[in-house]
Parts: structure tokens; sequence; C-alpha cells
């Protein structure tokens, strides 16, 4: 990381009335850097990226984009920022040129180069079929990519992406992502999503956020590791624990084994590694044996994923 | 300036693809037609002074029409996260989006001179009295806008801008008819200063006074600075 990051957020908090929405949040992204902001609906990231975005200001501490104070200088700082938020900002009444023309004006692009950053964008963002069409005649897919388009134009220093793929068909969030990537490359990206895969495939750093706190700062691994070690196989067995327990964890693909009794029964938990069959082996390794009643794979899911940061490591977020 | 441009042109480009422009100019060109054939005919006089006086009062309650969808619409669209977010300043939204509206109005104003072709081939009118029926009317327009838009900034729903804003003006229209319960000279004198249509029966008369062009003038520059103090406020 360089010493003055493009995006940095100070100990930032946003309340509406009595109610707390955003608690002393503190990142940073810097140039060059992805950064994956993820979280559960309803845990702030929209919030936090309209502070940044400077569509609403912070209750305290302070929002910089590229140095400047997002509370006295938004509208400066704005030149710097390409914003696609949640919903894409789209006037249907307008053709997808004359829209893209409005958003390049404003944002000081001089007049003769206007066309070949329309051009730039839309070829960027696969626009090049719909540039004559009428906004209110595009597909889902196709205004997501316009959202994109108008916030890439300029190619601002801050890209503030507020779940860029949604809508999107899986070639089509293929395209989106190498599009984040190339220009992540130069740039700061702020990348706000709830699809654990979408992160661990692009960011450099993710930032997992859930109630408006910051758990913890991590690296797509280290959330990857996370993410495998919610991958567990549930069972109820009628069993001796300790003979139960060494047959367990003699499967391969077993990491961990957690018993506890309930109604004369045992209610096991099995860490296990991410591979498809393991529950098989499992089930093979038990019911030779014992009186298997029950065996189901937990999926992991982000709500498991934040459970692990809160339980195990509580403390790194202040350290982000 | 740029930027106020940027959006006046956006505004431009949107309000003609929205049929609620072609039915305010529709209406009020048909109405204001009604009125001075139904006003000549009546009168038999080569004059625009009731004609004026009925634009007056189909403008008060048209322009809301006009002004409602000016930060609604972004509001209810999602837009508002676009415009706020772009190197815009609140008072470059807001002029932009006020210009729009009032090159609405004025393409109203040039549509009912139609009326005049008539007068001026079968009659011998006033010039100076009609112009300055205009300029009335074209001020008392550009402050029905700003008050329109004002109530536009805050809500996010169209239809309650309007209503809001036309029961507003409606009764600034209607006020000076206290005049005629007060006993009091100044309040007399107070009731009349906020009539928007005692000010604008000068105007008909062929009287352009500073007064009325400063009220005018002074309510617009008040409604569109809370609109921008507003934008600002809600960040």
């Amino acid at each position: 990381m360089t010493a003055s990051p493009l995006i940095a957020l100070e100990s930032v908090s946003k309340r509406y009335g009595s109610r707390t929405i955003i608690h002393e949040l503190s990142f940073t992204v810097a140039r060059g850097e992805i950064v994956g902001f993820l979280g559960p609906n309803g845990a702030g990231k929209t919030t936090t990226m309209r502070m940044i975005a400077g569509y609403t200001a912070a209750s305290e501490g302070r929002v910089l984009v590229a140095g400047r104070d997002m509370a006295t200088d938004h509208v400066d700082a704005a030149r710097l920022i390409g914003y696609l938020p949640e919903r894409p900002p789209l006037y249907d009444a307008l053709d997808v040129r004359a829209y893209l023309r409005f958003v390049a004006k404003v944002k000081g692009i001089r007049r003769p180069a206007i066309a070949a950053e329309i051009e730039r964008v839309a070829a960027a963002c696969r626009l090049e079929q719909v540039l004559g069409d009428e906004i209110f005649k595009l597909s889902k897919g196709y205004r997501q990519r316009l959202g994109l388009a108008q916030a890439l134009l300029g190619a601002p220093e801050v890209l503030l992406l507020d779940e860029p793929t949604a809508g999107l068909d899986p070639g089509q969030i293929q395209e989106t992502r190498e599009v984040i990537r190339r220009f992540g490359a130069e740039h700061a990206v702020l990348l706000s999503t709830h699809i654990l895969a979408e992160v661990t495939l692009i960011c450099r750093r993710v930032a997992i956020i859930n109630g408006g706190r910051l758990l913890a700062i991590d690296s797509p691994a280290g959330l990857q590791r996370a993410v495998e070690a919610t991958n567990q196989v549930a069972l109820r067995v009628a069993a001796e624990p300790a003979a139960l327990r060494a047959a367990l964890l003699a499967v391969e693909g077993v990491r961990a084994v957690a018993i506890r009794e309930e109604g004369g029964l045992l209610e096991v938990e099995c860490q296990v590694d991410a591979e498809d069959g393991v529950e098989a082996a499992i089930a093979r390794a038990v019911a030779g044996r014992f009186a298997l009643h029950r065996l189901e794979r937990r999926e992991p899911t982000l709500e498991n994923v934040f459970l692990r940061y809160v339980q195990a490591e509580p403390a790194r977020g202040a350290a982000a | 300036m740029s930027g106020t441009l940027a959006v006046y042109q956006k505004e431009m480009a949107t309000y003609f693809r929205s049929p609620i422009a072609y039915y305010v100019v529709a209406v009020f060109l048909l109405g204001s037609g009604y009125f001075f054939l139904y006003n000549v005919f009546l009168t038999g006089e080569t004059a625009m002074a009731g004609t004026f006086q009925n634009m007056g009062i189909l403008l008060v309650t048209l322009a809301p029409l006009i002004s409602m969808r000016l930060l609604a619409a972004e509001y209810s669209g999602g837009t508002a996260e676009l415009l706020l977010t772009l190197p815009l300043t609140p008072g470059q939204i807001v002029m932009g989006k006020f210009l729009g509206a009032l090159t609405i109005l004025l393409l109203i104003t040039v549509g009912t001179m139609v009326d005049l072709i008539p007068l001026y081939l079968f009659g011998t009118p006033e010039t100076t009295t009609i112009l300055a029926g205009y300029i009335g009317f074209v001020l008392l327009g550009a402050a029905c806008l700003a008050v329109g838009q004002l109530f536009s900034t805050l809500t996010h729903n169209q239809i309650v801008a309007a209503l809001l804003a036309a029961a507003v003006l409606l009764g600034f229209w209607l006020v000076g008819h206290l005049q005629t319960f007060q006993s009091s000279p100044t309040l007399r004198g107070f009731v009349g200063y906020l009539s928007l249509s005692l000010h604008f029966t000068d105007f008909i008369q062929g009287l352009v006074r500073s007064e009325g062009v400063v009220f005018y003038l002074v309510i617009s520059a008040i409604a569109l600075s809370l609109s921008a103090g507003y934008l600002r406020w809600r960040r």
C-alpha cells in the first residue's frame, strides 16, 4: 500500500435520528487495489458507499477521497469518483448515448473528447449495440452495464461499485469482473457485494461488515479459509462418543468433530473439507457400526462466515 | 455554469419525452384560446386584460404540473443518487432544472401570442399594455415554478408535490381578497403585498412597477434558495 490512500475512512459513524447505522468504520483503499466490501443485506454497505460517494454525509469521523474531505470538498472530490449505486441511476426517457453524454459533460470531459470517451466505455461494457436505444427498452443486464459505463466515464481515480454484477448472466458477470480487474490495476476500486466468490476472485483485500461494524479486513485467502471452516456435516447418531469420534476422525476430509448429547442421542458437527463426497464417506464409516438417525451437509453461508469472524477474530477489525 | 447547462440540456431532453409537458402546453393553449375568444367577443374590446386575468389563474393551477417532476422524479427514479454525487453544486442542479421549466413556460407564452394576430388584424390594441401583461405573466410563472420546484425538492411523490404547490399558490393568489375584511391600513397593505394576483393586475393594466417585479423575483429567489439549501441539508 502507498502512503496516501485514495479512499480513507477515519472512525466514520452514520446516524439517522437516534439509530446508528454505521459504527466507527475505518479502512483505506490504495491506488491499484480492489477491495471487496462484503456483508449481508442491511449490513451498512450501501450507506458506507453513499458516504464515500458524497450522497450522504458522515455523522462523525472523516471520509477522505484522494485527500479531499467529503464533508467540505465533495463537489471537487466528485470529479475523481465513478459511482455505480445498487440501483443503476438511469434516465429512462433518454437514449444510451444522450445519457452518457450528459454524465460526461457534468464530469467535465472536454467536448471534443466526449464522443471517443463514450465509445471507450461502451466498448468496455459491451454497449455498442444499444448506443442509440432508449434506456427504458434495455434489459436488466444492459441497464446494469450502462450504470457501470457511466461510472467509468472520465477514468476516475476512485471507482465505487455497489453490487455491480447483480442482474447479469454468468457470461456478463465474467466480462464485468474482467473490466473491474483491468480498471483496478491503476485505480482504487471499492466493490460492495454479498457474493463470496466475487471478492475471492477479484479483490486483493476484503472488508467484512455486519451490523454497521467492520468485523475484519482480510485477504481473499483468509476469507477462503473462513469459508472452508464453515463446511460442516451434521449427524444424529446413537453411539458411544469416544468410538464415534475415532471413527469420524479416521475419515479422510474430516478435520474436527464436536459431539454433544441430546435426548439420549449424540448431535455431532464435523468440520470437513470442501470436496464433494465427504458426507458419503462419513455415512459409510458410521452406518456400519452405529445407528445413524440423520446426516446432512451444511453449505457455507455468509452468516456462518460472519459468525466465524465474530467468534474467532473479534479484535481484527480494530487493526484495520 | 457548464454544470447548470448540462442539467438544463438534460431537462429539455427529458421534458418532451414525457406526456406531461405536452398535456400542460396543450391544456394551457386551449384554455387561454377559449378565454381569449370569450373575452373579446363578450366585451367587443380589442384588449387582453380579461384574457391575462384568466391566464394567470390557469398558470397558478398548471405550473405545479410542470414543476412536480423536477426533483421528485429524481428521488423516486433513483437518479438523485447520480445527480447528487456528480460534480454539481446544489445551486447548479436547482438552476439547471428551473431554467428547463422556465423554457416550457416561455414556449407556452409564445404559443399564446397566436391570439394577438386577430387582435392586431381587426383592432388597434395598446402594445405597451400587452407587453406589460406578458412581462407580468412570465414573472408570475417564474415564481409559480420556483415554488413548485421547492415542493418537488421536498417530496418523493410527484402528485403530492403538485397538490401542495397548487394549494400554496392558490392561497397566495386569493390572499388579496382578505383586504376586504381588514380595517387596519397596515394589514390591508401587507395582505395586498402578499397577493400574487394583485401584483399581476398591475401588469395587466400596463403598469410595470418595480414593486411587482421585485415581488415576483424575490419569491423566485427565496424558493430556489430554499430548494438548494434543502439539497445541501439532506446530505
